[in-house]
């Protein structure tokens, strides 16, 4: 998996245009309790991230620091020259409220390394336009497929697996499983989302596979 | 064994669709997506093999169930609109909230790039 923390971190600083040091120590704690609530998947973070959140915060602050420029400059070319979603990262601003990125970014700056490398790999993973491309001109059989067409397709699909990783990991919880999501848990998952009618019904069945 | 098992999975000839151009699905279409994807949403770092080949099933599936019902209400105005995957996902808000972000972050992007080729030809024109 990737290594990069610093285009989220510098994504938000730039946007907010304050100092790269976090706020003093007291007010963090006292912003950090209501918001591990929100940010801890599992009951082990949620306890190692209290102990850890000076030191993380810290630690985060310094790379940021000498970062800046360097990343600034990659994000510029990001934006002009490629298309995909990646750009959303230095996006951010206007169009969102400043209470909900300043949440976001006291919420980012206590993240763990794990919790950020998933976080990442959240914002940054996404099919590619031309294979979904590719998909939806085969699947519809004519050539006029739209780039905001398979944008939204893409964010659909995206969501989609969303949904069913999230459901395979309840499904776990309740059976008191870990590791890596299994086939058992992903059919269980795709069983439930059905009976809750998130899956688009066939009105003729699929008859040959 | 490939060959058949390959072939019968991979060309979707039931159903009632003109012939498709030739595009053959080989396996992991997705995979390498689908694997960061899934360990961003709360999978391992390594998802099953296995695991992130059903995903890949079920997610093409789901997104030509998806096209074909578009299609269906597309076919009342002739063309296929992005507005009616809009419709599909009408009751199911987060994505139709997402949707609705990326379409207007992708016109904000288009926005910006054409003002920056506007700025480039200004430059070059001065110089």
């Amino acid at each position: 998996m990737k290594k990069s923390k610093d285009p989220f971190e510098i994504a938000f600083e730039e946007q907010d245009e304050s100092p790269p040091e976090s706020p003093t120590g007291p007010d963090e704690n006292e912003a950090q309790t209501p918001l591990t609530l929100d940010v801890s998947g599992d009951d082990d973070i949620s306890n190692n991230l209290r102990p850890a959140v000076p030191s993380t915060s810290a630690a985060a602050s310094i790379p940021v620091g000498t970062a800046g420029p360097t990343g600034k400059s990659k994000e510029e070319d990001e934006e002009e020259e490629e298309e995909n979603m990646d750009v959303e990262l230095g996006k951010l601003p206007s169009s969102g409220d400043p209470d909900k990125t300043a949440i976001m970014q006291t919420i980012l700056s206590q993240f763990t390394e794990g919790q950020m490398s998933r976080y990442e790999s959240f914002r940054r993973s996404g099919f590619q336009k031309s294979n979904m491309k590719r998909l939806l001109t085969s699947i519809t059989g004519s050539a006029k497929i739209s780039m905001p067409m398979t944008i939204v397709v893409s964010g659909i699909a995206k969501m989609f697996v969303g949904e069913l990783v999230e459901t395979a990991r309840i499904v776990m919880a309740e059976r008191k499983e870990s590791g890596p999501i299994r086939p058992c848990h992903m059919r269980e998952a795709y069983r439930r989302l059905k009976l809750e009618g998130k899956i688009p019904k066939r009105s003729v069945p699929r008859l040959f596979r | 064994m490939n060959a058949s098992a390959g072939l019968s999975s991979k060309v979707r000839v039931g159903s009632s669709q003109p012939p498709e151009s030739s595009f053959k699905r080989k396996r992991g279409f997705f995979q390498k997506d689908l694997q960061h994807m899934m360990y961003g949403f709360g999978d391992d770092p390594n998802p099953l093999p296995e695991t992130v080949a059903l995903v890949e099933d079920v997610v093409l599936e789901y997104v030509t169930d998806m096209v074909h019902k578009a299609q269906d209400t597309a076919s009342k105005r002739g063309k296929l609109l992005t507005e009616d995957f809009l419709f599909l996902i009408r009751k199911d808000s987060p994505k139709l909230n997402r949707c609705t972000e990326l379409l207007s972050m992708n016109e904000e992007l288009k926005q910006a790039r054409k003002a920056f080729e506007v700025d480039e030809e200004k430059l070059s024109s001065i110089e």
